[in-house]
């Protein structure tokens, strides 16, 4: 199975070299989809060896996501792996996800919330897992979780249109409406101070266009 | 009453002569076409008259549209052209988000592509 990393990301010119780095040890195709960073992000990256999509103006995560999964597509890859640039997903469980995807199309990541996550972000997970599991009949245990895999011959049909974080959801509101078959796979996260995720408001939002996916 | 009215037809006047003024300007630097400054001088025309002669359309306020007063009327027409501008003006950012969107990714992949 031929795989590609896609690691998109915006100014992480600290941790970016890193994760491709060790990314690559699983697989040599790795491409950082810079979103418009004023940093040295795109060159860090480069020189540790990943291909480079650069979105010229800063669009979001889900943008950066789909131009790396269009690329992908386009390329003729048979799985992707999704993993964020800035270092909390440990490249070293992508196998992992190789592994479950043999019988699977899609595997997503999950943590295993303790007490040291912050209580408005166990909340706000657990009630987005709630509305996942009562809209979309998936009862998945981190709705939230980027680090994902799919294969690309369902990238059509989960292929989202948020260009923010709301399109973890948006995917996983898609794998419902066509009944894909899923697995999860449990992580391991490494929390920076420099967070840059999903937010109180992002978290009302993807609630909201939730209710609205369903309808379509 | 009076001189409020006087006061109020006044500032309508001169909003209206500054939003000419303005087309005008839009028009010479060639940002708006025939088209669009047509529109608009006509709207600040029938803005301009109904500052100056706002008597002018009490029968079809009073009569047909059975406003008590014409204020009520003028507020009500504002907000609904307020919020069908607002609406107009959502669509159109949201289609030119989405064209950047498109536009910015296709840059991104046709570079990789080329090898640059």
């Amino acid at each position: 199975m031929k795989t590609i990393i896609i690691i998109p990301c915006h100014n992480e010119e600290k941790n970016i070299s890193k994760v491709v780095f060790d990314s690559l040890k699983y697989s040599p195709h790795v491409l950082v989809v810079d979103d418009g960073s004023t940093d040295k992000t795109p060159q860090n990256a480069k020189e540790s060896g990943a291909t480079i999509l650069k979105h010229i103006i800063n669009l979001g995560k889900g943008a950066a996501a789909k131009t790396g999964c269009d690329y992908a597509y386009e390329k003729g890859f048979d799985s992707v792996i999704l993993i964020d640039g800035d270092g909390q997903h440990d490249p070293c469980e992508i196998p992992r996800f190789v592994e479950q995807l043999n019988q699977a199309d899609i595997v997503f990541g999950y943590r295993k919330f303790s007490k040291n996550m912050p209580f408005v972000f166990r909340f706000g997970n657990q009630l987005i897992n709630l509305v996942t599991k009562v809209l979309y009949g998936l009862n998945l245990k981190d709705t939230q979780n980027g680090y994902r895999a799919f294969k690309v011959n369902i990238y059509r049909k989960i292929r989202w249109k948020a260009q923010d974080y709301s399109m973890e959801s948006e995917m996983i509101a898609n794998v419902g409406r066509y009944k894909l078959n899923h697995k999860e796979v449990p992580i391991q996260t490494i929390y920076s101070d420099n967070y840059k995720g999903t937010t109180i408001i992002d978290g009302i939002k993807i609630v909201l266009n939730m209710f609205l996916w369903r309808l379509n | 009453m009076t001189s409020n009215l006087l006061g109020i037809q006044i500032i309508g006047v001169l909003f209206a002569l500054l939003m000419f003024y303005l087309t005008f300007l839009y028009l010479r630097r060639k940002e708006f076409t025939n088209k669009e400054s047509i529109f608009w001088f006509g709207a600040w025309t029938i803005f301009l008259f109904l500052a100056i002669f706002p008597k002018g359309l009490d029968y079809f306020i009073k009569t047909w549209l059975t406003f008590g007063r014409r204020l009520d009327f003028f507020i009500i027409v504002g907000f609904m052209f307020l919020i069908g501008m607002l609406f107009h003006t959502y669509t159109i950012v949201r289609k030119n988000q989405q064209k950047i969107e498109s536009v910015v990714r296709r840059i991104a992949i046709e570079k990789a592509k080329k090898g640059e």
